[in-house]
């Protein structure tokens, strides 16, 4: 038998560790979801949820080192199968067309190494800015000074392009995700003949949902000026 | 009663394995509908004899899409449009008078042109020399019912064994992966007691095999299942990375 | 004079085979990895053989012509494999399988050969059990039979409609499992043109490497030929496109006697023919028969369609004539007998060359999806060819030229009368007689391959000095190669105007007209000259494009070609001696007034081993007759009435 560092490096273990980063961090983006939606809660619960968040210390770090870990893996091995199949087709087809029918050649499929290199590049402009970015301060309620990241959001979302920027960018990860939450479940061996479907349709429950859930916000406030009423105050 | 058509070729010429290839065009006029795909071929080598011109070469055999011996790329297509067809299964009734058709050989590192059409596939004997077998000698077998198989156990076995090896699935896939080729065998065995001893090292060799051939890897496409002349699923894909998965665990 | 000893072992016949094995000879197991096996053909015979016997401990080299073993036509066989089992406890044995065998052969063929094949009939399901053949079971997890043609019990193992191919998958693994352990040299894309024989002995093959067009030479100390049968010979077959009877003639004309070369079964379930450029024939497994009724309509030039034509306008043929087997009498007979009907004009379809064959009542009586879990590929493989729709409609069937029984004659051991050179599966001639069973080609492959081959080889072998050597530059493999090579030079020298193909085409026409479903003295006659003037034009005219040191199909095809025109000739000399009829063999003026066999055991009892003596512009071949002696079987006039 293989060492587990061999069979990770394999064709079967390099899909299944796509499939246990990517179902990873799609679990991370429903944590993410939840807590954007602290910012209808309160006026003060988006800033104390992401100062909780920043005071976690260590526990923060390992946690993001993770996260850093997970999406780097993850592109990684993106990055490495789609040059492994130019060398495994070395000279291409003049014509080629998908059959349809059982394939799930689309354009999600087609374009997940463009998507994903997109949310690499969106990835790292957004922890800059939200992470390592200028923020306001203020105080909060027991009179310690953090950063006012709801007004970033607000001051963001209001800005008519950067709000667009963020929806293409959350529409690029739904297309990804339209293959990729079907795909992660195939390569760990969940699937099987009679439940193709139940995964297909699942995959893309999830990823709607999942990017309804994110859109919301931007559009909500670009389209009330971020003076919208469900905006506690 | 039947109706004749003109059809424009574009076919791939090459001719050895290190030479350059190209294109050639040639219309067939006089294309009967219940012709295979196959026999329009033959009508053109014929033509391209009787004027002195050496004919296309492509692989073919039974012509009852068993054997799996052809394996064009007709049009972009593994064995062209029809499901679940081979192309020597595929009648020229699928096409209209005046249709222009690009035949190229299945492309793929592991499969290298041996001429115009054909390739060397022998890289999936290899596969199932690492491991696609029951190590049974001849002479050693139980009575053969003395071990019963569920039926539908031995239906879904049969599923994945129905696999002709034609290579359609490395042709078709953007990745020119074999990973269908490569499970069917270790689903069609893992489905069954006799099968179940040899598990862990089958997968473990034929998936080492694979990857050592040059196939690229498997991006659940599923482009496979749908040029398959035998429809074999792709959750063969995923019994394989379960099995592996159990092989390294 | 060559002698023909068929060395049939003495006593009781059903211990003919246990004792032959007590006291056939024996190699040592430390001793086989010093001989070499050449194995040339890679079906059920080829394949099970090479697997077998290296894993034994012989050295064994494999070829085929495809490119790869899996490839060979074995593999569209369809319908299912015989075996005495009893499973379904309807009262079958080995005896009853040995006798349907040898009657249904119509009393041509051996029977000590055919016993054994009855008695090792039951290992070979439990061989491909335990490979994991994936054969149709029952919801209690045990094996399923049906019924085919020739036989009143259900003995028929299968896997779908596919059960050549799991069966050969089979075979074809464990050979590959043999190749990685280093048991088997394997060598695709090679055909064998010349074996090599040195003193009298096989000793080895001369091929061609079919991708650089390499003349190649192998050295061994037994060849045996697994090379399939010549049914191409007819251009339209149910053959594979590469099958061909080279390897089989050109040992013919080396010494090796070929026998009832003009015993061909002619299938009765087949997709018609539609046009001049078809290629081949597809086969519809004859299992289709079970549920499917055989009819064409009462009256000639009947223009309805079959679903408008009631039920007291249709003609039964079968059912009618044969009140006991009905629409499963054996292949020769439904065959003949839908050559009849269109005879007499009844005939169905645009060429008036088709008869009907109707599932409407067994999807009254079982339901569409019991019919569809049977035959669903057959029916959708119709659909696609015929562009019809088999559960609305019936289907069109014609006979086509399916397998041959002729072949190399073997002896018991199944080695033919030159030492060392064996022949088995379909290559050979020996257990089918005048007709073969359906479901019996698998069961005889697979049995020579895995059972009877490993077995003799030992016994032979036992006699050869282990680890004799002559080398490729012996003066017999350096001629061998001259002559292959000639050959090929030959072809591509002639430069003529007429495409090979069309020669094949118009040589398989004279030989379906003539040397078909029915023959007639004038008929072969005029084939034989046919074939021959036919043949010289191809001498002269014949276009072979391309190069020999490449990749070169059509050149593959010439020297095919060419071997059938001389393999055609011999089988209308063959269809001329037998004044008689028997099995597929019927010569119109030997037959009742009711167009029943008149089959005459006085003077042609007998299997005809053809010697090759020459061939200055005519075919010279000296025929030796092995009288059949049957001992345990009383010879009858076969009757499916």
């Amino acid at each position: 038998m293989p060492t587990i560092i061999k069979a990770l490096q394999s064709q079967v273990g390099r899909k299944l560790m796509t499939g246990i980063t990517g179902i990873a961090l799609m679990l991370f983006l429903v944590v993410h979801l939840a807590g954007n939606y602290a910012i209808f809660a309160s006026a003060e619960a988006f800033n104390i949820y992401t100062q909780k968040l920043e005071s976690l210390g260590i526990l923060l770090y390992i946690a993001e080192a993770g996260l850093l870990f997970f999406v780097l893996y993850h592109s990684y091995l993106g990055i490495s199968i789609w040059l492994g199949k130019r060398k495994a087709r070395s000279s291409g087809y003049e014509v080629y067309k998908s059959r349809g029918g059982a394939s799930r050649q689309n354009l999600a499929s087609r374009s997940m190494i463009l998507s994903g290199i997109t949310i690499l590049v969106f990835l790292v402009v957004h922890i800059w800015s939200f992470k390592f970015g200028e923020t306001e301060m203020i105080m909060s309620a027991d009179g310690e000074p953090m950063r006012d990241l709801r007004q970033l959001v607000i001051d963001s979302f209001t800005t008519w392009y950067i709000a667009l920027g963020y929806i293409v960018i959350l529409s690029l990860i739904m297309l990804h995700l339209f293959h990729g939450a079907w795909s992660a479940f195939t390569s760990l061996g969940v699937k099987n003949k009679n439940n193709t479907h139940a995964f297909k349709l699942g995959a893309y429950v999830f990823a709607i949902v999942l990017m309804l859930g994110f859109i919301f916000i931007p559009v909500y406030i670009f389209v009330t000026g971020g003076m919208g009423s469900l905006i506690a105050y | 009663m039947s109706t004749n058509m003109t059809i424009h070729l574009r076919y791939w010429r090459q001719s050895g394995p290190t030479a350059k290839g190209y294109f050639e065009d040639r219309t067939l006029s006089n294309v009967n509908e219940h012709m295979s795909f196959l026999e329009m071929l033959d009508v053109l080598n014929e033509e391209l004899q009787l004027e002195g011109k050496d004919p296309v070469e492509f692989d073919y055999d039974c012509r009852e899409g068993i054997c799996g011996s052809c394996n064009l790329v007709i049009n972009g297509q593994a064995h062209g449009p029809k499901k679940g067809t081979a192309c020597c299964q595929l009648h020229m009734r699928n096409y209209f008078d005046g249709d222009h058709i690009t035949i190229e050989p299945p492309r793929a590192s592991a499969f290298p042109v041996i001429k115009d059409l054909v390739v060397d596939r022998s890289a999936f004997d290899r596969i199932i020399e690492a491991g696609g077998y029951v190590s049974v000698k001849t002479g050693s077998a139980q009575e053969a019912n003395a071990r019963p198989i569920p039926k539908n156990d031995a239906d879904l076995a049969f599923d994945y064994a129905a696999c002709i090896g034609c290579g359609a699935c490395v042709a078709a896939c953007p990745n020119a992966s074999a990973s269908l080729f490569t499970s069917a065998k270790i689903s069609h065995l893992s489905h069954l007691p006799q099968g179940d001893v040899e598990r862990n090292n089958r997968v473990v060799a034929m998936v080492e095999q694979m990857e050592e051939e040059g196939f690229g890897d498997c991006s659940n496409f599923g482009e496979c299942e749908a040029v398959c002349p035998k429809e074999i699923s792709i959750a063969a894909i995923a019994d394989m990375r379960r099995d592996y998965v159990r092989a390294v665990l | 004079m060559i002698s023909l000893n068929a060395k049939i072992p003495e006593g009781p016949i059903e211990q003919k085979w246990s004792r032959h094995k007590k006291e056939m000879k024996l190699v040592a197991p430390n001793n086989r990895r010093k001989y070499e096996v050449i194995i040339v053909g890679t079906g059920l015979a080829g394949g099970a053989a090479a697997a077998s016997m290296a894993e034994m401990g012989y050295k064994v080299k494999s070829f085929c012509i495809q490119d790869s073993a899996r490839r060979a036509h074995s593999i569209a066989a369809q319908g299912g494999i015989n075996a005495a089992k009893n499973y379904p406890n309807d009262g079958d044995s080995v005896w009853r399988l040995f006798y349907d065998t040898i009657k249904g052969g119509d009393y041509r063929s051996r029977e000590a050969n055919v016993y054994r094949l009855a008695e090792v009939s039951n290992s070979i399901i439990d061989q491909a059990v335990a490979q994991g053949v994936p054969f149709a079971r029952e919801y209690s997890g045990l094996l399923a039979n049906r019924s085919f043609g020739g036989a009143q019990v259900s003995r028929t193992f299968y896997a779908r409609g596919q059960t050549g191919q799991q069966l050969l998958l089979g075979a074809y693994q464990a050979m590959m499992r043999q190749v990685e352990l280093g048991g088997i040299e394997y060598y695709t894309r090679h055909e064998m043109l010349e074996v090599v024989i040195i003193d009298g002995k096989a000793r080895g093959i001369i091929t061609r490497d079919l991708v650089t067009g390499e003349i190649c030479r192998h050295e061994a100390d037994a060849v045996i030929l697994a090379t399939g049968g010549y049914g191409n010979v007819f251009y339209l077959s149910t053959n594979a496109k590469n099958s061909n009877v080279t390897a089989s003639w050109r040992a013919h004309k080396k010494g090796a006697m070929f026998a009832n070369p003009s015993f061909v079964q002619v299938h009765p379930t087949c997709i018609p023919v539609s046009g001049d450029y078809q290629s081949k024939l597809t086969l519809m497994s004859e299992s289709l028969r079970n549920d499917g009724r055989v009819w064409v309509p009462r009256k000639k030039g009947e223009d309805r369609h079959p679903n408008d034509i009631p039920e007291d306008e249709r003609f039964y043929y079968l059912e009618e004539k044969y009140p006991s087997f009905g629409n499963l009498v054996p292949r020769d007979v439904a065959s003949r007998n839908a050559k009849v009907v269109c005879d007499q004009g009844l005939g169905v379809g645009e060429t008036g060359l088709a008869v009907y064959l109707d599932f409407r009542d067994a999807i009254a009586r079982d339901g569409k999806d019991v019919i569809a879990a049977k035959y669903g590929n057959l029916f959708d493989m119709y659909a696609n060819i015929a562009g019809e729709d088999p559960y609305s409609q019936p289907m069109r069937i014609f006979p086509a030229v399916h397998y041959t029984m002729g072949g190399l004659w073997v002896d018991y051991n199944l080695m033919t009368n030159i030492s060392g050179l064996f022949a088995a599966g379909e290559a050979n001639f020996s257990d089918h007689g005048a007709n073969r069973l359906g479901a019996s080609a698998l069961m005889q492959g697979l049995c020579d391959g895995y059972f009877v081959l490993p077995s003799t080889i030992g016994n032979y072998l036992a006699d050869v000095e282990p680890g004799t050597s002559y080398g490729t530059d012996h003066l017999a493999f350096e001629s061998a190669a001259k002559q292959a090579q000639d050959s090929i030079d030959r072809l591509l020298n002639i430069n003529g105007k007429r495409t090979i193909i069309d020669f094949h085409r118009t040589l398989g026409r004279i030989v379906w007209d003539k040397i078909g479903i029915s023959r007639t003295k004038k008929g072969l006659e005029e084939a034989i000259a046919d074939i021959r003037s036919l043949r010289d034009e191809f001498w002269t005219n014949v276009y072979v494009p391309g190069e020999k040191n490449n990749y070169n199909k059509y050149l593959e095809f010439a020297g095919r070609v060419a071997d059938f025109f001389e393999l055609a000739e011999l089988m209308a000399m063959d269809a001329l001696d037998r004044d008689e009829s028997c099995g597929c063999h019927l010569r119109e003026e030997f037959q009742t007034e009711e167009g029943e066999a008149i089959r005459n055991d006085e003077e042609f009892n007998y299997v005809s081993a053809w010697e090759f003596k020459d061939r200055n512009g005519v075919l010279e071949e000296e025929l030796h007759k092995e009288l059949l002696n049957f001992e345990f079987v009383e010879l009858k006039q076969r009757s499916y009435k």
